[in-house]
């Protein structure tokens, strides 16, 4: 190889250069290596060059938190929302990297991150309505102890997910937003209106697909407020790496 | 799963001996200035003592008069002086030549009187700002924010700047112990809302640059004409004052002269909330690279391409961070022979930040790259950190860190709770000064413990301020760290927000041996003047076979400047093996078995280390007139 060749290799073998699904591929088998700075590169690559593949954002930003490189994954889809100012996904991903920091910061910090999430939940349901969008912001309105009043707007956002849902072909993951309907009526104090929520996730994808939907209808009072208050625990990791959509065949 | 639960929860750090250059050997000399009449004895010497190795001598001293935070008297005062308790700084320089180094402390109050300490040599001090002509630094249109002093026109005498909210000062020394106010006739009038300054030869061409750190925008923070002033995010506020380089364009027959060169130099782009400037060569290409600490968002790491420009190269060397950036301390804590920077941020229980140790891991320009290893160091606690300073108190020959904390201590109720408030909002607009809730007699972070952290061999720091009686609860802002009895051990200086500052005597027991260099660079432009002071020189002194690299710097760390002579703890070594040295020109020189226990003074034309001695004060000139 010629010194002129080997330096044009050199050349053609930056990141941008490579196919997203390869760059991607790449990543994850880094990840799987545990090459953890290398995977964060190649995965970041990826989702900068597809805008709306929510997978290789999802999966570039638990690059991100195993890293404890939080603020850069902000950043990073800050500029890709400046860059695509009309893609949902962008602002869905970049809501969710503020939701990865919530563990690591303080309270005062966590409050921001928290609502700065739900802003970028609005921007992205503001440009598409989608069943992941408003369970995304359903759900977060739910983590909203009682005296902020938040609950109700959660099951607007959840009573119109479920309403999705039940548009087409029944996902195990619906179920989700059945438990965080219910989950935001506990919140009222209405379990009757939370059981209900409850049974009818059961009813929609069956229970087998979702256990801690019959693990909820199984408690009553103390028992329950226990549950669901663990379940909304300051200092739990949200996840948020989507892998669920994909194990069960949602386009990225 | 792991899969579509999604969500937030929420809630809610003389000698002795002359040497000639490169191969010499050292000579005794009958000379020079000899360690101080209380340094150790050779019966102490290996011995530690329980009894504090620090003694305060504020009031003996005659320096404990108290800083003044500044009132305003504007629709937004009742927040504004929450938000403005800063301001209590301290700057070092042997002003008048003697020989030994003076202080400059800023109050902040409208009719508050910056104070210039004049060191009389037995640990005491005479306050002389106003004979001098620099006590008036605050006015209804400004409050003095922080100092520097540099040799701004090249004559060989300091020249102060004053830091203010508002409209900084420059004062030319006319080496008679008295100061003209040039700001004006510099270029440098312009409204700015500065908190930092640090001075050092960006495009090495022999004289000194000034880059300021600039907090809120330029509105006039005394009458502002809109409400619209504060940071628009906690973490991510890009609407602050940035950064402003002035050029030094040499001195004519006005005098010296400034132009901003921030564009060109490719500083514009931070926009950020700036609280303080460490400059530094981290790459060791031979000009110094720039760390911008900035409050509510992102640092700045910018690296000096040699041009007269700077690359922004924040991602590649540290990353991005959403922290509240305080200072930036430049040091070399682990002998690696690489300089390392020390960030102070806030970690309290409702922010839990820590603070940044970014080791340097070598490379140069867009390969640099730091790691920060704050957590293991044990240096990533300091509460709410302001000055961070490395030095070596114990002269052990490990650099330790002085870290002094804690915003507002106010009566028993939390302002956190008031923040909550604000926060909650997701619409809120923060940069509206309006939405921000009065602090009034409530704490915030306060009565919080200084911490000085002893350097256990450059991976671990244990906190000693108790034990050495270092661990002041006061709101402290800004540490200074000198020789100010010329003994070999450093004192520090410590200035605290409506307070007394706290000046500490080191009194170490152990007899641990010390160098310290003074050092006088020439102007590598032969049509620049005189010399710059030798900010930015490097010293690189193999001691015990070890290592070890210290530079002079123009001002880093936050609200403070201290001393500019080179200091090295040798343990119980006397003597330094090598010396090297580099000034900014390119030159370099090299000393071999350089005793022990002595100030210097290292020359870089002619070639020299020397005992120093104390200038002849030059005849009282009239404006203009000495300069060429």
């Amino acid at each position: 190889m010629t010194y002129l060749a080997l330096l044009l290799s050199v050349l053609f073998a930056t990141l941008p250069l490579h196919p997203p699904a390869e760059l991607f591929a790449s990543g994850m088998a880094a990840a799987e290596a545990r090459e953890s700075a290398r995977a964060l590169e190649l995965l970041e690559a990826a989702a900068a060059q597809e805008p709306d593949n929510l997978r290789y954002g999802a999966e570039y930003r638990q690059m991100a938190i195993a890293t404890e490189r939080y603020d850069r994954s902000i950043r990073f889809f800050k500029r890709q929302a400046k860059r695509y100012p009309d893609s949902a996904d962008v602002r869905l991903n970049w809501g969710y990297a503020y939701v990865d920091k919530i563990p690591a910061a303080g309270a005062v910090t966590q409050v921001i991150l928290a609502n700065t999430a739900l802003n970028r939940f609005t921007e992205a349901l503001e440009r598409q309505e989608t069943w992941l969008g408003l369970y995304t912001r359903g759900n977060s309105y739910i983590y909203w102890p009682t005296i902020f009043d938040r609950a109700k707007l959660g099951i607007a956002d959840l009573e119109r997910a479920v309403e999705l849902g039940e548009q087409g072909e029944p996902k195990g993951y619906h179920a989700h937003a059945y438990a965080a309907l219910g989950d935001g009526w506990w919140r009222l104090g209405d379990l009757e209106k939370a059981r209900a929520a409850w049974q009818a996730g059961i009813d929609r994808v069956g229970a087998d697909e979702a256990p801690y939907l019959a693990e909820r209808l199984a408690l009553d009072g103390e028992e329950l407020d226990a549950y669901l208050d663990a379940t909304y625990a300051i200092g739990n990791r949200v996840g948020t790496d989507l892998r669920e959509l994909w194990a069960e065949g949602a386009q990225p | 799963m792991s899969g579509v639960r999604l969500v937030a929860p929420v809630v809610l750090l003389g000698l002795l001996g002359t040497l000639g250059p490169v191969g010499a050997t050292a000579r005794p000399a009958d000379g020079g200035v000899a360690a101080s009449t209380e340094a150790p004895t050779s019966e102490t010497a290996g011995e530690e003592t329980a009894a504090p190795w620090f003694e305060d001598r504020t009031e003996a001293a005659g320096v404990a008069r108290s800083h003044r935070n500044r009132s305003f008297h504007n629709p937004y005062a009742r927040i504004m002086e929450g938000y403005t308790a800063l301001g209590a700084a301290v700057a070092v320089t042997d002003y008048d030549g003697d020989g030994l180094e003076d202080l400059f402390v800023t109050d902040s109050s409208e009719t508050g009187r910056n104070l210039l300490y004049r060191n009389d040599g037995d640990f005491s001090f005479t306050e002389v700002g106003e004979a001098a002509g620099v006590s008036r630094g605050n006015d209804a249109a400004n409050a003095s924010a922080n100092a520097l002093w540099f040799d701004a026109d090249g004559d060989g005498w300091d020249d102060l700047f004053v830091v203010r909210f508002g409209q900084s000062q420059l004062y030319r020394n006319r080496g008679d112990g008295t100061f003209e106010d040039v700001t004006a006739a510099a270029g440098l009038t312009r409204y700015l809302n500065s908190i930092a300054a640090i001075a050092f030869d960006y495009d090495l061409d022999g004289d000194l640059d000034l880059v300021l750190g600039n907090y809120f925008q330029p509105v006039n923070l005394f009458d502002p004409d809109t409400p619209r002033f504060f940071p628009e995010s906690f973490e991510e506020a890009e609407n602050g004052g940035g950064v402003t380089l002035y050029r030094n364009e040499g001195t004519g027959p006005n005098g010296v002269t400034f132009t901003d060169v921030t564009e060109a130099a490719g500083l514009a782009g931070d926009t950020g909330w700036s609280l303080d400037l460490g400059h530094a060569d981290a790459d060791g290409d031979g000009d110094d690279d720039l760390f911008v600490a900035s409050d509510f968002g992102t640092d700045h790491f910018f690296v000096n391409d040699g041009d007269g420009t700077f690359t922004d190269a924040t991602e590649t060397a540290v990353g991005i961070d959403t922290k509240k950036g305080m200072n930036a301390d430049w040091g070399d804590f682990d002998n690696d022979g690489l300089l390392d920077v020390y960030v102070t941020n806030i970690t309290d229980e409702y922010m839990r930040e820590g603070n940044f140790l970014w080791r340097n891991n070598g490379g140069q320009g867009s390969d640099l790259t730091f790691t920060d290893v704050a957590r293991e160091t044990g240096t990533y606690d300091t509460g709410w950190g302001w000055a961070g300073k490395f030095f070596d108190y114990d002269n052990d020959g490990w650099l330790d860190l002085y870290v002094v904390n804690g915003w507002v201590s106010g009566g028993p109720d939390n302002y956190v709770l008031d923040i909550f408030e604000l926060i909650i909002d997701p619409e809120a607009d923060l940069a509206d000064a309006r939405n921000w809730p009065p602090m009034g007699d409530k704490t915030l972070s306060g009565y919080q413990h200084n911490m000085l952290f002893h350097n256990e061999g450059g991976t671990l720091f244990r906190d000693e301020a108790a034990r050495h009686g270092l661990d002041s609860i006061a709101d402290a802002r800004g540490v200074a760290v000198a020789d100010l009895d010329r003994d070999g051990r450093m004192d520090l200086f410590v200035t605290n927000a409506g307070e007394a500052p706290n000046l500490y005597r080191n009194v170490l027991p152990t007899g641990a041996h010390w160098l310290e260099i003074e050092l006088e660079g020439s102007a590598t432009d032969p049509d620049a003047m005189g010399r710059m002071g030798a900010v930015s020189t490097v010293v690189r002194a193999t001691i015990d076979g070890v290592p070890h690299v210290s530079f002079v710097n123009g001002g880093n760390g936050f609200a403070s400047q201290s001393t500019r002579r080179v200091h090295f703890g040798l343990g119980s070594r006397t003597v330094v093996e090598r010396l090297e040295i580099r000034w900014p020109s390119g030159r370099r020189q090299r000393f071999e078995n350089v005793p022990g226990d002595r100030i210097f003074r290292a020359v870089e034309e002619p070639p020299d280390l020397q005992p120093p001695t104390e200038r002849e004060p030059p005849s009282a000139p009239s404006p203009g007139d000495d300069r060429p």
